[in-house]
């Protein structure tokens, strides 16, 4: 159904000294990680700690005031358009209109990347095919959330941006979208996911990247961090005080 | 291209199923034609010409300034903006896009209204086609240019009220139902100024029409020439230093 990404090794996401302002205030502060093919990185903090600005920015939503991205190895800043139809993006908004249609956009959103994903089956797997004729605001929390999913898939990522993936979302959903990462990963895919639910990151990431008023105060894999059998939560509670 | 003819396609797919849009810029500047074409309510000096150029500016006040703004502040507010400038299509093919989806709509109006005044029983004799397009092409830059920066800014409500509250004042005070001649002398003197009076003057000269003597320091129809492109220059400048893609 998706086209397989050729396996690839090395960072699929490189930040270094990355640094975002809000008029006079510094909401990202020298921010540096990398996010490697076929593993998931997930970007943890508070509220405000930056998480949604340094996706944004490997995005290329948002302008940074300094430092450097490169994205599936070209700088975020002057990326061409063969490069950014390999790029998954999921808002934590989501971006998209009210009245829009299940099926209808997701088949738009194929046709904009042209990766040759199809339409149906990426509404299938998400579980909407039932829902493909609703509009967005006829949807429930969850399957907003498998809808705006839906749309990143639609590239075929190499690397996907998964800005909250599982907010609102019941544990069958969860599942369901546990399901579809660690499809992605199985392909290749590099993942970077920014979440509040450190249960959830626990389980999907193998690195963390923790922030902390705009700052990287912790970057490891979570199997280290969970050594001895400490769990995420705590780590990143402690460290984030 | 097929990108932009893929969201271009979105665009009026879109548009077609928006009711509230359709009446906008259809229903309305047909009902205004064929109702005013029939029943004689207008003073003497609204000629059939005339009747004609006040609605083709309406429709496209309609649709590049009123339609396009507030389907783009929504969308803005919505965040689809930012989604579609994170896909290959990019926000240059997203703003040629629309540009084509204004484009294609307008042509449906004058096409519509210009069969329908014909059927009321205007000549085209007087016609000139060339001024016509030269007058949309203006027209459409500097009312385009005046929605965008509002949706640009506004928050999605604010954005709406301001689009339908300016449509309404443009259309009334503005030069475009009332001929800026006709209106009192301090309100004609700045419609005179106004993009709304100036594409009102341009399209009924261009339908034929007699000019309304001295526009501003010069002739009309040279005048409101002069005013429409400024217009036509400076809103859509604004509308780029100004419009926010994220709201």
């Amino acid at each position: 159904m998706f086209v397989v990404n050729q396996r690839r090794h090395g960072n699929a996401l490189e930040v270094r000294d990355l640094v975002i302002r809000y008029g006079d205030v510094t909401a990202v502060d020298g921010v540096s990680f990398a996010a490697t093919f076929g593993e998931v990185t997930a970007v943890l903090g508070r509220n405000g700690a930056g998480k949604t600005s340094t996706l944004e920015a490997c995005e290329g939503v948002r302008r940074a005031a300094s430092g450097t991205i490169h994205v599936l190895g070209a700088d975020i800043s002057s990326i061409s358009n063969d490069v950014r139809a390999r790029i998954g993006v999921m808002l934590q908004d989501g971006g998209i209109a009210p009245n829009a249609r299940v099926r209808s956009l997701v088949r738009h959103y194929c046709t904009l990347y042209a990766r040759g994903v199809d339409a149906d089956e990426l509404v299938a797997k998400v579980g909407l095919h039932d829902r493909r004729s609703s509009t967005w605001r006829r949807l429930s929390g969850g399957e907003r959330q498998r809808f705006s999913l839906a749309l990143a898939l639609a590239a075929a990522p190499e690397i996907a941006f998964l800005d909250e993936p599982t907010a609102g979302v019941d544990l069958d959903g969860r599942e369901m979208i546990r399901g579809i990462i660690a499809d992605l990963v199985q392909d290749g895919c590099g993942v970077v996911l920014a979440t509040h639910d450190l249960d959830e990151a626990e389980r999907v990431a193998h690195r963390a990247v923790v922030l902390h008023q705009g700052r990287v105060a912790l970057n490891d894999t979570v199997a280290s961090l969970c050594a001895g059998g400490r769990r995420l939560e705590d780590v990143v509670r402690e460290v984030t005080r | 291209m097929r990108l932009v003819a893929a969201q271009l396609k979105m665009e009026l797919t879109t548009l077609v199923r928006n009711y509230e849009q359709l009446l906008l810029i259809m229903v309305i500047p047909i009902g205004v034609l064929v109702f005013f074409g029939n029943v004689a309510v207008l003073p003497d000096s609204i000629t059939l010409t005339r009747l004609v150029a006040s609605v083709l500016t309406l429709s496209l006040i309609s649709t590049a300034m009123v339609s396009t703004g507030i389907a783009t502040g929504f969308e803005r507010s919505y965040h689809v903006l930012k989604r579609l400038g994170v896909t290959p299509l990019g926000r240059s093919r997203l703003i040629w896009a629309k540009a084509g989806s204004v484009s294609v709509v307008e042509f449906v109006q004058v096409t519509v209204l210009v069969a329908i005044a014909i059927g009321l029983g205007w000549s085209v004799a007087g016609l000139s086609w060339w001024r016509l397009m030269l007058a949309l092409l203006l027209g459409t830059a500097a009312f385009a240019g005046i929605g965008l920066c509002l949706a640009g800014r506004l928050r999605a409500e604010a954005n709406l009220a301001a689009q339908n509250g300016l449509y309404l004042v443009l259309l009334a005070l503005g030069g475009v139902i009332v001929p800026v001649d006709d209106l009192p002398d301090g309100l004609g003197a700045v419609a005179r100024y106004l993009p709304s009076g100036a594409l009102a003057e341009v399209m009924h000269a261009s339908l034929g029409g007699t000019p309304s003597g001295v526009w501003l320091f010069v002739d009309s129809p040279l005048g409101a020439w002069l005013v429409l492109a400024s217009w036509a220059l400076i809103a859509p400048l604004a509308a780029s230093r100004l419009f926010r893609f994220d709201g």
